[in-house]
């Protein structure tokens, strides 16, 4: 299920999720369920030793039961899930690969936590699934808003109005919004749900 | 675009029986601009025959705006570049030099690196050492070399990397295991090798067998360019047709006629020389590391600095 092609150059671009053939060690990441995906991966796990760490509870069972990970870890949520990926980026060794399965918001905050690990994009293979939810950066306080459904939204930060663009920063892992009625204060087009 | 400085050779020091180290000075005793490590610099030098131009490494500092250094290993099969740096130049003497270019710089995202030396190619693994070693990096020094009196600017490394220098030395049977100097190493680490064919060959083997992924593993090799038949270049903007002759490489024979390609490592590793072939009557021999196979097979590119063809006539679009 990759997304139709983008409005803009930034916006990433999800292909269909494969295993990496010259990795030697592979570590999935899952903060979402997806049965059909999960399946297909489990039915013919890579060459090398295979590690799961999951935030959702159906999918840590759907991994545990595959038996194709000789590690299934199951983690409380997505804030310890990203802890645990780190403690296990720390003692790993090159010839991993990486693999981010889940919305945006959880499978790039994991991916900035593997880049600071010093993990190229060669070595992580992102797949979105589960919830279009945005993580929006405001480019006035930089504050991020998470979980955005809407194309408008008030900032966390400093509570203007956000307009949620399609433009995307791999760096911040979020979604640019900048203020909708910065120019005609109080003019502002009707909410609508945009990301459900 | 092919700038040059106006530099004298300031010092000549003997490192080892065929190595020898050069300092250069700009003639006007003015500052040089600043590089990067792992940078190299094109030295036009003055043959008999006419002007040599070859690229070295710089091996000093970076923060030092007076000097520039490089080290030489006289070839076995010199062309004349290496030949006359050990044989004719001495103190004093005028070279034109380009400005510096660095095609094998480090990652600013590395946790830690293993720099691997084969030879000569210690060079920019030097200059690589001392520019982590001001960051404050993590980094590790392996360096093969032929007998121990070749180990030329070991010492400089030592101080460098303090005790994390490891040399293996061929008269004493040691080899690198580079399956083990790999092994185990935490992700982030980054490997660059600077050395002869084989060695650079095998490294990047073994790296990739061991699931390294290429944005973590560097290397950098300059070819000298290997002769062949003499052939004609016809140049297809003005019509004019040059000779290059069996023993100078078709950029050298440009440049003899008065054009002005441009270039930048002279040794086929990085792209900059890379020219349209509009009809070629003879076999191509590429030799350069740049142009893809596929590219290779359309028969419409050419690496001048080290590429050639089995005599003949090639028409470029120049």
């Amino acid at each position: 299920m990759s997304a139709a092609a983008p409005s803009i150059k930034s916006q990433p671009v999800y292909h269909a999720l494969e295993w990496d053939a010259a990795g030697v060690r592979h570590l999935l990441f899952v903060a979402s369920d997806d049965p059909p995906l999960l399946d297909r991966l489990l039915a013919a796990p890579p060459r090398g030793e295979l590690t799961a760490l999951s935030t959702d509870a159906a999918a840590g069972e759907r991994l545990q039961s595959s038996g194709a990970a000789a590690h299934t870890l199951v983690a409380d949520g997505l804030a310890r899930g990203l802890e645990t990926l780190g403690l296990l980026l720390r003692d790993s060794e090159m010839g991993l690969r990486l693999y981010l399965v889940g919305c945006e918001d959880a499978i790039w905050q994991a991916a900035g936590i593997a880049s600071g690990y010093g993990m190229s994009s060669a070595e992580i293979r992102l797949f979105q699934t589960g919830t279009k939810a945005r993580p929006v950066f405001c480019v006035h306080c930089r504050a991020m808003t998470r979980g955005v459904r809407t194309n408008l939204v008030d900032c966390s930060g400093c509570g203007r109005t956000l307009f949620v663009r399609d433009h995307f920063s791999r760096r911040l892992g979020a979604y640019m919004g900048f203020q909708i009625d910065a120019e005609e204060p109080g003019v502002k087009p009707p909410v609508e749900l945009a990301y459900p | 675009m092919n700038a040059e400085i106006g530099m004298v050779l300031s010092r000549v020091i003997e490192l080892a029986p065929g190595i020898r180290e050069f300092w250069l000075a700009r003639e006007d005793g003015g500052d040089l601009p600043a590089y990067s490590g792992g940078s190299h610099i094109v030295l036009s030098l003055p043959l008999p025959g006419g002007v040599r131009r070859n690229p070295y490494s710089l091996v000093g500092d970076p923060g030092d705006r007076k000097k520039w250094r490089i080290a030489v290993r006289r070839q076995e099969q010199s062309r004349g570049g290496s030949a006359w740096l050990h044989e004719h130049a001495r103190e004093g003497q005028p070279i034109r030099v380009s400005m510096p270019a660095n095609l094998f710089p480090m990652s600013r995202l590395a946790r830690h690196h293993i720099l691997v030396a084969g030879g000569i190619g210690v060079t920019p693994i030097v200059s690589h050492a001392r520019e982590l070693a001001r960051l404050g990096q993590h980094f590790e020094v392996h360096y093969a070399h032929r007998a121990p009196e070749f180990g030329v600017l070991l010492d400089e490394l030592r101080q460098l990397a303090g005790g994390d220098v490891h040399c293996y030395v061929a008269s004493r049977n040691q080899v690198i295991d580079f399956r083990e100097l790999l092994g185990g190493r935490p992700l982030g680490t980054h490997a660059y090798l600077c050395g002869p064919q084989g060695m650079v060959e095998d490294f990047h083997k073994t790296a990739r067998d061991m699931g390294w992924p290429d944005t973590h593993v560097h290397s950098e090799r300059f070819l000298a360019p290997p002769p062949g038949e003499a052939f004609t270049v016809k140049l297809a903007r003005s019509g004019r047709e040059v000779a290059v002759a069996g023993d100078q490489s078709m950029l050298e024979a440009l440049e003899a006629a008065g054009t002005e390609p441009p270039f930048l490592c002279r040794g086929g590793a990085c792209g900059q020389c890379e020219t349209q072939v509009v009809a070629c009557d003879s076999k191509f021999q590429h030799n350069d590391l740049f142009l893809s196979q596929a590219e290779r097979d359309s028969g419409r590119k050419i690496m001048p600095c080290v590429s050639r063809i089995a005599g003949g006539c090639i028409t470029i679009d120049l």
